[in-house]
C-alpha cells in the first residue's frame, strides 16, 4: 500500500507550507510545489501524480483554472484536483465549474477541510460518491489504482499488482504479491468498475487477475497464481477459460 | 288625283269616330253607374266599371274577366261585362275580338241598341258597308237625346260614308247633307268641317265641281276658326288640289303655301313637342346629374364621417395608451418609492452596522494594542509566566475579530449576490466536524463538554459554504454564551421526508422571549446589542437566517434565561433522485 502522490500548485509560500505540513502529517506524499503554470505542467509530467491541489490565482492571474482546463481537455491524463481559493467570486467559479468534476477548498482551511476536499475530489472524479463518508465502504476504484481510506488519509494499491480478490460479505481481501489488505468494497462495485477483461470471477468468492494465472488444473478445479496462490474454480464459472487461447 | 282626295275622306271618317267616342253623354254615364248600384257586392265588377268610366281599357279587361270567371252567373252582370270588354277591345282596335264580345250579349241587354251602333261602326271600319248600313238604318231617325250614346248626326254621317263607298251618290248626298244640317244645328265645329269635307268630296267625285267647291271653301273657312293645324292643312290642301284642277294655279299655289304653312306649324308644333321632349329629357338628365352630384356628396360625406370615426377611434386608442402608460408610470413610481424606502432602510442598517462594527473593531484592536504593550513590558522584565495568559487572550480576541470580519464579508457578498452558490449532497457529520475543528482550543480552554451525535449516513442538500457559515455562527454563539464547564450538544432528529432537524443545545445564559422574537423577525434590521460584554452585532444571526432561506431551510429558537438555548435547524434532506 503506497502513499497517494499530491502535486501542490500554490504561489504563496505560507499557504503551501501549511498545506504540505497538513498533508505530510496525514501520510500523503508531496511530489512537488509549483508556483506557476509552466512549472506545474513540468512537475505534472515528471511525476506520477494522483491528485492536484490548485490555487485558482497564481500571481494575480487565474492560471490555476487554465491548468485545470489543460489537463481536463488533454485525453487520458486527467487526474482528480481540488481548487484552492480565498474568494467565492461568482465569475471565477462559473469558469472553474466547467472543468467538471471539480471540488474546491476555501481559504482559510483547517486540516479536516483539506482531507475532506481531497476525498471529495477522488470520489467525484471516479464517479463513486459517498464512499469515504459512509460507514459501509472505504475504497474508490480508480483507473490504475484503488484508493483506500486508512485512518484519515487515502492509500493506493496499483490494480495491476492485484493477484486476486477474495470477497467476504461487505469486505474484500485484496491479495498482492507481498501484501494482503482488507477493504470495505462491495462485489457489485468491483464488477462495475474493474476491467472485466482482466478480472474474472472463478468462484462465488474469488475474482482473479487473469494476467497472474500460471496454471489451471481442471481436474482439481484449481487455479494456480503467481506467488503460489491457489484459487478454487467452481463449475459455474468455468466458461472464463474460453477467454484464453489454449495451447495444444 | 281622285284617290288622293279619297284618302282624305277616310281620314275624316276616322276623325269622326274618334270624336264620337270621346265623350259619353251624361245619360249614358248615369245609366252605367246605376248598373253598378245593382251589383254592389261584386268587387271585381265594381272595379271594371270604374276603370271603364275612366277609360282605362286594360284594367277594365282584367277585372271584367275576373268577374266573368267567378262562379256567380247573372246574365245581366255578364252582359255588362261583355259590353265593357267589347268597348275596350274596340278602343284598342282589336275589332274581331270586340265583335266577338258584343255578339255574346243577349238581346234583353239594356244597351243593346248601343251595341248595335258599335257593331255598325266596326262593320264600317272593316269595309262591310252594307252590313253597316243595316245596323245604322235603325237609328236613322232616332231622337237626338237618348240614353244609348247614339248621335243622330253621326249616324247619318256614317250612313252617308257607307253609301259614298258603295258609289250610291244620291243616297250618300242625302245622308251627308242631313248630317251636315244636324251638326250645323249642334254647332259641333270639328265634326262639321269633316262633314263639309265629306260632302265636298261626294260632289267632287261626281264631278259636280260647282257644288263641291262651296263645301270645300266652307270647310276651309270653318277650319280657320279652329286651332287644329291638321284640319287647316287638309282643307287648304283640298282647295289647292281643286284650284289646280281648275287650272287656277295662282290660287292653288296660295292654298298649297297655306297648307305648307299649316304643315310647318304642325311640324313646328311637333318640333315644339320634340323640343319640349328634349327639354324634358335634358331636365331629367339635369336632375339625374344633380342626383349623382348629391350621391357623390353623400359618399364624400360618408367617407368624411368614416374618417372622423376612425380618427376618433385612433384618438381614443391614443388616449387609452396614454392612460395605460400613465398608470404604468404611477405603478412604477410606487415601486420606485417602495424601493427607495427599502433602500433607505438598508442604508440605515448599513450605517448602523458600520458604526457597530467599527466600534467593535476599535475596542478589540485596542485590547490587542494594550495587551501587546503589556507583552513587551513583561518580555523586558523577563516575566515569562504572564506571557502565556496574555497570548491566549490575544488569540481569543483575534479569533472573534476574525469571525466578525468574516461575517461582514459574507454579509457584503450576500447583499451584492456575488457569491457562488451550488447546492450539493453534503455529509452532515464531516461538515460539522470540519467546523468544530477550529473551535477545539476554545472548547478545551472553557472546559466545555461538546457532544456531537450525528447519524453518519445523514446527507443534506445545501451549499457547502452556506452550511459552514451557519454552523460556525451558531457554534460560535453557543460557545460565547456558555459558561465554563457547560455542555453543548449537537444532534439530529429525523423530522420529515423533506427536512432533517439539526439541534444545537447549550447550557448558556439563554434569551428572553423578546430577544428571540426580535431575532426571528423577518427584517434585515440588526438587533440591538443587548450583551455588552461580548462582541456581537446580531449580524451572525441575520446571516444564518438569510443563508437558510436561500438553501430552503428554516430556523427556530427555544430558550430559557439562565438555563440554556436550543436552536433548531431544519435542513433540506438529500434524496437520490434530486
Amino acid at each position: 500500500m503506497n502513499k497517494t502522490n499530491i502535486l501542490i500548485i500554490e504561489d504563496t509560500k505560507s499557504e503551501s507550507d501549511l498545506l504540505k505540513e497538513i498533508l505530510i502529517a496525514n501520510d500523503y506524499n508531496i511530489v512537488g510545489i509549483a508556483t506557476n503554470y509552466t512549472e506545474a505542467l513540468t512537475l505534472f509530467y515528471q511525476h506520477k501524480v494522483d491528485l492536484i491541489i490548485i490555487d485558482v490565482f497564481l500571481n494575480g492571474q487565474p492560471e490555476g483554472i487554465t491548468f485545470a482546463e489543460t489537463i481536463t481537455i488533454t485525453p487520458n491524463i486527467a487526474k482528480p484536483f481540488v481548487f484552492l481559493t480565498s474568494s467565492k467570486d461568482r465569475q471565477i467559479f462559473e469558469r472553474a465549474k466547467l472543468t467538471k468534476p471539480f471540488s474546491f477548498l476555501l481559504k482559510p482551511f483547517n486540516e479536516l477541510e483539506v482531507l475532506y476536499a481531497i476525498e471529495m475530489a477522488v470520489e467525484k472524479f471516479y464517479d463513486q460518491t459517498n464512499v469515504y463518508l459512509s460507514e459501509d465502504e472505504d475504497t474508490v476504484i480508480g483507473n490504475t489504482h484503488l484508493f483506500i481510506k486508512k485512518k484519515n488519509a487515502l492509500k493506493k494499491v496499483a490494480i495491476e499488482d492485484i493477484i486476486y480478490i477474495e470477497v467476504e460479505e461487505r469486505y474484500c481481501n485484496i491479495i498482492t504479491l507481498n501484501e494482503k489488505y482488507l477493504v470495505a468494497l462491495s462485489l457489485t462495485k468491483i464488477t462495475e468498475f474493474l476491467d472485466a477483461n482482466t478480472f474474472s470471477k472463478t468462484h462465488r468468492n474469488y475474482i482473479v487477475n487473469t494476467n497472474k494465472i500460471t496454471e489451471i488444473i481442471l481436474s482439481e478445479n484449481l487455479i494456480m497464481l503467481e506467488g503460489n496462490h491457489k484459487v478454487t474454480l467452481s463449475d459455474k464459472y468455468k466458461d472464463f477459460i474460453h477467454k484464453f487461447k489454449i495451447l495444444k | 288625283m281622285r284617290s288622293k282626295i279619297l284618302f282624305f275622306l277616310i281620314f275624316f271618317t276616322s276623325v269622326n269616330f274618334l270624336f264620337s267616342q270621346q265623350n259619353y253623354n251624361n245619360l249614358f254615364e248615369k245609366k252605367v253607374k246605376n248598373s253598378y248600384s245593382q251589383f254592389t257586392r261584386e268587387k271585381n265588377f265594381n272595379k271594371a266599371q270604374l276603370f271603364f268610366l275612366e277609360k282605362n281599357w286594360d284594367s277594365t279587361l282584367v277585372y271584367s274577366m275576373k268577374q266573368l270567371s267567378s262562379d256567380k252567373k247573372k246574365s245581366e252582370l255578364d252582359n255588362y261585362c261583355y259590353f265593357f270588354r267589347g268597348v275596350s277591345f274596340k278602343e284598342k282596335r282589336i275589332l274581331n275580338e270586340a265583335k266577338n264580345e258584343f255578339s255574346k250579349i243577349s238581346k234583353e241587354f239594356e244597351f243593346y241598341k248601343t251595341v248595335k251602333n258599335f257593331l255598325g261602326q266596326i262593320a264600317l271600319e272593316q269595309n262591310e258597308f252594307k252590313k253597316a248600313i243595316d245596323y245604322f238604318k235603325e237609328f236613322e231617325n232616332f231622337p237626338e237625346t237618348n240614353s244609348f250614346n247614339i248621335k243622330k248626326g253621326e249616324v247619318n254621317h256614317n250612313l252617308g260614308i257607307c253609301y259614298l263607298h258603295l258609289n250610291n251618290y244620291e243616297k250618300a248626298e242625302l245622308y251627308l247633307l242631313k248630317s251636315t244640317k244636324i251638326q250645323e244645328k249642334e254647332k259641333d265645329t270639328f265634326l262639321l268641317i269633316g262633314a263639309y269635307g265629306d260632302v265636298a268630296n261626294l260632289y267632287y267625285n261626281q264631278y259636280k265641281d260647282n257644288l263641291a267647291i262651296p263645301f270645300f271653301e266652307k270647310a276651309y273657312l270653318l277650319s280657320k276658326k279652329v286651332k287644329r293645324y291638321d284640319l287647316k292643312k287638309t282643307t287648304a290642301l283640298n282647295l289647292a288640289i281643286v284650284e289646280e284642277n281648275r287650272k287656277n294655279l295662282e290660287k292653288s299655289i296660295f292654298y298649297r303655301k297655306e297648307a305648307e304653312k299649316w304643315n310647318d306649324s304642325l311640324t313646328d308644333q311637333n318640333k315644339i313637342w320634340a323640343l319640349a321632349e328634349v327639354e324634358k329629357k335634358f331636365a331629367v338628365r339635369q336632375k339625374q346629374k344633380e342626383i349623382e352630384v348629391l350621391q357623390v356628396k353623400n359618399e364624400i360625406r360618408e367617407t368624411q364621417r368614416n374618417g372622423l370615426f376612425i380618427i376618433a377611434l385612433l384618438l381614443l386608442c391614443i388616449f387609452g395608451i396614454g392612460v395605460y402608460f400613465y398608470l404604468q408610470k404611477i405603478k412604477k413610481n410606487k415601486i420606485i418609492l417602495a424601493q427607495k424606502e427599502n433602500l433607505d432602510e438598508l442604508n440605515a442598517t448599513k450605517d448602523k452596522l458600520f458604526s457597530i462594527v467599527s466600534h467593535d473593531l476599535r475596542s478589540s484592536v485596542n485590547t490587542l494594542k494594550s495587551s501587546n504593550s503589556k507583552l513587551m513590558l513583561n518580555l523586558k522584565s523577563n516575566n515569562y509566566e504572564e506571557l502565556d495568559g496574555l497570548l491566549h487572550k490575544n488569540a481569543v480576541v483575534a479569533n472573534s475579530t476574525y469571525n466578525l470580519l468574516d461575517n461582514l464579508l459574507n454579509w457584503a457578498n450576500q447583499q451584492t449576490d456575488q457569491i457562488f452558490f451550488q447546492k450539493e449532497s453534503l455529509h452532515l457529520f464531516s461538515v460539522i466536524k470540519q467546523v468544530e475543528y477550529n473551535y477545539k482550543p476554545l472548547v478545551l480552554e472553557k472546559n466545555i463538554e461538546l457532544k456531537i451525535e450525528i447519524d453518519k449516513n445523514t446527507f443534506v442538500f445545501m451549499d457547502l459554504d452556506s452550511l459552514k457559515i451557519i454552523l460556525r455562527n451558531l457554534l460560535d454563539n453557543s460557545l460565547k454564551f456558555t459558561n465554563e464547564n457547560g455542555v453543548i450538544s449537537i444532534f439530529t432528529q429525523d423530522y420529515s421526508s423533506e427536512y432533517i432537524q439539526l439541534i444545537i443545545e447549550d447550557t448558556g445564559i439563554g434569551m428572553s422571549d423578546a430577544v428571540i422574537k426580535e431575532l426571528l423577525q423577518e427584517n434585515t434590521q440588526l438587533s440591538k446589542k443587548s450583551n455588552k460584554e461580548t462582541i456581537g452585532t446580531g449580524l451572525g444571526m441575520q446571516l444564518c437566517k438569510s443563508m437558510l432561506l436561500k438553501n430552503e431551510g428554516k430556523l427556530n429558537i427555544e430558550s430559557q434565561e439562565e438555563i440554556g438555548t436550543k436552536i433548531i435547524l431544519f435542513l433540506p434532506k438529500y434524496t437520490t433522485n434530486e
